[in-house]
């Protein structure tokens, strides 16, 4: 696994637009900060190799090298990721209600890792209208606080940097896909001098197949309300097809097809829909309001979906075999996408090439790629 | 002392002679190299009762000289070249309306730009305007000199200009001082007879016709005085191989080359006291007994241009002469000049075989420089402000992230050119001419430019020429931020009082004039930060650049290192904890030492930490907040 040194984040990440402003290498030291949904530099650093580098998601995410060291296989051509268990979940009695996205599985989960002791904080992503607000959460009043999706690539992992360095132990994090492929290469590539930035205990991943660049969708919104006005966001459900903006002045309802163009560059080139690289993983169950879809991907992951539900923060149930391959279908769909667009443009790597590659896989799914075979 | 051989600056001697003419009123702005000499005269202001002051830039204090004049009492302005730019306008007008008692504008030139961002010309504005002008070549002559300008003033009714240069007001040598008449004099404005009566009417360049005549036939009286002045001196054979006509500091060159070459039999020096206008029938007399011509100034051909015009005039009687100079290229016409060039221009001319400097020299010279000194950028001091304030407006700029820049301004921050500012000042020009610029380029959104647009200026310069552009900027609605540093004096030039500050240059409390306060009277939102503090800094500079619909100030307020209350106190102790320091680590890899350079940090090699070099180190403590890992210790009270 290739790590390089700022200057070349710069130039392979920030330059060509493939930052996704995740916030890995924000705030690990004086150099990197997030300033309005972009990751700046403020003062250039000379190091040739740094954690900046070598734990951002979007350069030299080497998937092959992560699934040998972590997973003890090679990465497929095929799947969603390794997991043990995919349920219909939603909060149970325990958790108060809450603006949830879904059937609040999210929160539920972090309060029963946090009341089992498993984690002392938990690293999650608040905000209002335009704004995204990372925060250290230690309560289930804290938690509840940032229920909801917010559909802007968000700094989260600033917020982790911080903790860590703040001196809190164990910590769990809600990570996009990207975040938690970022919070894998923590793992898989621990940096090697003193410091506390380091990997999270627990990673509860989200599904996603893309997000909104914040300051183009500020810019978009700007031209048809007054920014101050938003209240909050919402992309309902299929059919819908749209993003749904509730301002003082009432509701407004954008086509998706409108906002398209505000997806960052750099979701065009991820392979992962459902979080891989996290100990469990959760998105929306289609059809059916209220629940979420669980995947339970390891036996950390198992045991505390097991003690939330003794707890009474999570209900599970059964998840019908064919929403779970209609699932695999959406993921697949998105690895493929992901892996195809990264070699066209150049930015897709196998073993052995120099060049500074985006995503770096085995020679055999490489292989595969070139030949239109992974679909 | 009297009587008695000095030892003087040659600022001081400008000073001394000023004193001997019996100068009442003086008036400046500080710049370098002219600054010591309102200086002196306002320590001896008390002792010899004059009004002196610092103005608020250099065309006002021309203003207040010449009301003094015109009330009967000799006068005396001070400045440095580029500020007769700023004072033109009314010395234009005054040169055509004339003055009354002796009026004297010395203008201190900076050949190679040694405290400047120019090497300007002030001696063409005596041509310009029309105005005799004089050239101390030594300190002696800077006193006697001075002293004569108030005498040739009044017997030609006009100003007359006296310039000298950085190594003569900033060098010291023998001055034979004189007496200094007693204090006294009575200052009254005559106005009620005609326009036309000098003496007694209103004062004007109108009617023009009439006066810009009569300003002409002053300037004839002038040549008539300087045909037989004791300034002008020939040395030499009778009928020199080769005719070097020089003025300045550059007649102490010449002596020397000439003496090292061993040539002054062959080579005639005509020293030039008076320089404009040139008196011809001295220039005939000598023009006529050679061939060869060089002409040995600083700078521009000034003198060189004028030589040729007056031999082309009297070419009938004096032939065709070979000149040498700066047109064809004997000497430069950019820099200062030293006796090493006059030296080699000499041998090149005279054919003698004469090395300047042997190459070897050069070689030892560079090797041994680095040992015996420390090669070190030219810098802000240590504990200085502005590199706090400039670390805080990169960072905002750096986080805005829109390729926004900042138009700089003349005073210490202009070296934020430099690595010591980040490099952060993308235009540099005259006093004001940053908040000018901004204010053009915040108007530019219209084409386009979506960069955002800051100044900088000091809080001097804010007085002398931001408040217009400032003006400008709020009336025009142009999207900029003005930052006023402000280190409470001019600290470039040796803290001079300005308009900003409770005491004036004799020592005597007069109001301030509150920046902030003509800042808001403008209707400019107005925010006020101590530099020192980073994080506010930071987030006031943010919030300007990201608010970009009209004109605003941030003013970061702290106190000079070198300031008088300042200088020599160390608010903290601070040193360097080893075993917190990351050093070249991934999570700091030496920010302080290699980025925010403070020169009180120093990085050491072979334990891979930053230390506080306790000597250097002015106590500010910020960068203890620079520091990611809270390495830097800083305790009070030291
Ligand atoms: C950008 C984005 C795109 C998504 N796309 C899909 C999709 O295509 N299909 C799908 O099934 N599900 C998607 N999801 C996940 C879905 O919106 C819900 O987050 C998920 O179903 C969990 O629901 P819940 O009720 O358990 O969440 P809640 O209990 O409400 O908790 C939501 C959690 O999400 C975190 N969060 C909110 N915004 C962000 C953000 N921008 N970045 C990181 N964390 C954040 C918060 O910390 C909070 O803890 C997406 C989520 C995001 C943030
Ligand atoms: S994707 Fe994340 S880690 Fe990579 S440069 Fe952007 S913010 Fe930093
Ligand atoms: S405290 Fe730090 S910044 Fe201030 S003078 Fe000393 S070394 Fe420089």
């Amino acid at each position: 696994m290739i790590t390089r040194g700022p200057r070349q984040l710069l130039a392979e990440v920030q330059q060509p637009g493939l930052c996704i402003g995740c916030g890995s290498c924000v705030e690990l030291c004086p150099y990197f900060r997030s300033h309005g949904g972009k990751t700046v530099m403020l003062h250039d650093c000379d190091l040739a190799e740094g954690r900046c580098h070598a734990w951002c998601p979007k350069t030299e995410l080497d998937l092959e090298g992560l699934a040998q060291t972590l997973w003890g296989r090679p990465y497929p051509a095929q799947g969603m990721g390794p997991h043990l268990a995919v349920v219909a979940a939603k909060a149970g009695p325990r958790l108060e209600s809450g603006s949830y996205q879904g059937g609040g599985t999210v929160s539920a989960l972090v309060c029963a890792a946090l009341d089992e002791g498993l984690v002392q904080g938990a690293v999650l992503t608040g905000g209002q209208g335009l704004q995204t607000a990372p925060r250290l959460a230690a309560t289930p009043e804290e938690v509840i606080a940032c229920a909801g999706s917010r559909f802007t690539a968000a700094p989260t992992l600033a917020a982790l940097n911080r903790a860590q360095a703040q001196g809190c132990g164990s910590v769990a994090v809600v990570a996009t896909p990207c975040q938690a492929a970022a919070l894998a290469q923590r793992r898989a590539k621990p940096w090697p001098q003193r410091g506390a930035a380091g990997p999270a205990e627990l990673v509860i991943g989200l599904f996603c197949n893309w997000s909104l660049d914040p300051q183009g969708l500020a810019s978009f919104l700007a031209q048809r309300v007054e920014p101050r006005e938003i209240r909050s966001m919402d992309i309902p459900p299929p059919p819908a097809g749209v993003l749904k903006v509730e301002t003082g002045q009432g509701s407004l309802e954008i086509p998706l097809d409108e906002i398209r163009g505000l997806i960052p560059p750099a979701c065009g080139l991820c392979p992962d829909m459902t979080s891989e690289w996290a100990d469990l993983a959760v998105g929306m169950y289609e059809g059916r309001p209220g629940w979420n879809t669980l995947v339970v991907r390891n036996e950390k992951a198992r045991a505390l979906t097991e003690a939330a539900v003794e707890k009474g923060w999570l209900v599970m149930e059964k998840f019908p075999a064919a929403n779970q391959e209609h699932l695999l279908q959406a993921a697949q769909g998105k690895r493929s996408r992901g892996l195809s667009a990264a070699l066209a443009q150049g930015l897709l790597g196998g073993p052995g090439d120099d060049q500074p590659k985006a995503l770096r896989v085995g020679s055999e799914l490489y292989k595969a790629v070139e030949n239109g075979e992974v679909a | 002392m009297e009587g008695q051989r000095l030892t003087m600056m040659g600022n001081q001697a400008i000073t001394q002679g000023a004193l001997e003419a019996g100068v009442r009123v003086a008036a400046g702005y500080p710049g370098t190299p002219s600054s010591e000499i309102i200086q002196n005269l306002a320590g001896a202001a008390d002792e010899h009762g004059l009004y002196v002051e610092w103005s608020i830039n250099e065309k006002v204090s021309l203003e207040v000289a010449a009301a003094a004049s015109l009330a009967g009492l000799r006068s005396l302005c001070a400045m440095k070249q580029n500020g007769v730019n700023v004072a033109s306008d009314f010395l234009l007008h005054l040169a055509g309306s004339g003055v009354r008692a002796g009026m004297v504008l010395v203008h201190c030139d900076d050949p190679g730009a040694l405290s400047s961002v120019n090497e300007g010309e002030s001696r063409h504005f005596a041509r310009m305007l029309e105005l005799p002008l004089l050239e101390p070549s030594d300190f002696q002559e800077a006193k006697d000199m001075t002293k004569w300008a108030f005498e040739l003033s009044e017997e030609i009714g006009n100003l007359v200009m006296l310039r000298s240069v950085t190594r003569l007001s900033h060098a010291s040598g023998g001055v034979v001082p004189g007496p200094i008449p007693a204090p006294g004099g009575q200052a009254r404005f005559d106005h009620h007879g005609s326009p036309r009566d000098l003496r007694h009417g209103p004062v004007s360049s109108a009617p023009v016709g009439y006066k810009h005549r009569l300003q002409q036939e002053k300037l004839k009286r002038a040549v008539e005085l300087f045909e037989d002045s004791p300034f002008n001196s020939y040395v030499g054979p009778e009928s020199p191989e080769l005719l070097v006509i020089t003025s300045s500091i550059c007649n102490l060159y010449v002596k020397e080359a000439l003496a090292l070459l061993d040539a002054r039999d062959r080579v005639g020096v005509l020293k030039l006291g008076t320089t404009w206008p040139l008196p011809p029938k001295l220039l005939q007399r000598h023009l006529q007994r050679c061939e060869q011509v060089l002409v040995v100034e600083e700078v521009i051909p000034f003198l060189e241009e004028n030589v040729k015009i007056a031999a082309a005039e009297m070419a009938g009687e004096i032939g065709a002469k070979k000149f040498f100079g700066k047109r064809e290229g004997t000497l430069p016409a950019q820099g200062e000049l030293n006796p090493d060039l006059v030296l080699k221009a000499l041998a090149g001319i005279l054919d003698l075989p004469y090395q300047a400097r042997p190459a070897q020299y050069d070689r030892l010279a560079q090797e041994l420089a680095p040992q015996a000194t420390q090669d070190r950028e030219l810098a802000f001091c240590p504990g200085c402000p502005h590199r706090a304030s400039f670390w805080s407006l990169k960072e905002a700029l750096a986080l805005d992230d829109r390729d926004g820049f900042i138009c700089g301004d003349i005073g210490c921050y202009s070296l934020a050119m430099r690595p010591s500012g980040y490099g952060l000042l993308k235009t540099l020009h005259a006093m004001g001419s940053g908040a000018g610029m901004a204010s053009g380029f915040g108007q530019l959104g219209r084409f386009g430019m979506d960069q955002p647009v800051m100044a900088v200026s000091g809080d001097s310069t804010f007085y002398h020429a931001v408040i217009p552009a400032l003006i400008n900027a709020v009336h025009q609605k142009s999207p900029m931020s003005l930052v006023v540093l402000d280190n409470s004096g001019t600290a470039m030039t040796g803290f001079q009082p300005h308009p900003g500050t409770e005491a004036n240059a004799l020592g005597q409390p007069v109001p301030p004039v509150d920046i902030e306060a003509i800042c808001r009277s403008l209707g400019a939102e107005v925010t006020v930060c101590d530099p020192f503090d980073l994080k506010a800094t930071q987030a006031a500079a943010v919030g300007l650049l990201a608010d970009q619909s009209t004109a605003k100030v941030l003013i970061l307020r702290q106190l000079c290192a070198l300031s008088p209350q300042r200088k020599g106190t160390k608010p903290y102790e601070v040193r360097v904890d080893p075993e917190k320091c990351l050093g070249d680590q991934c999570g700091c890899n030496r920010l302080c030492t290699r980025v925010f350079g403070c020169p009180g940090l120093a990085w050491e090699k072979e334990s891979g930490k930053a230390r506080i070099d306790e000597v250097i180190c002015a106590g500010c403590g910020v960068c203890a907040s620079v520091c990611p890992q809270g390495a830097i210790i800083i305790s009070e009270g030291a």
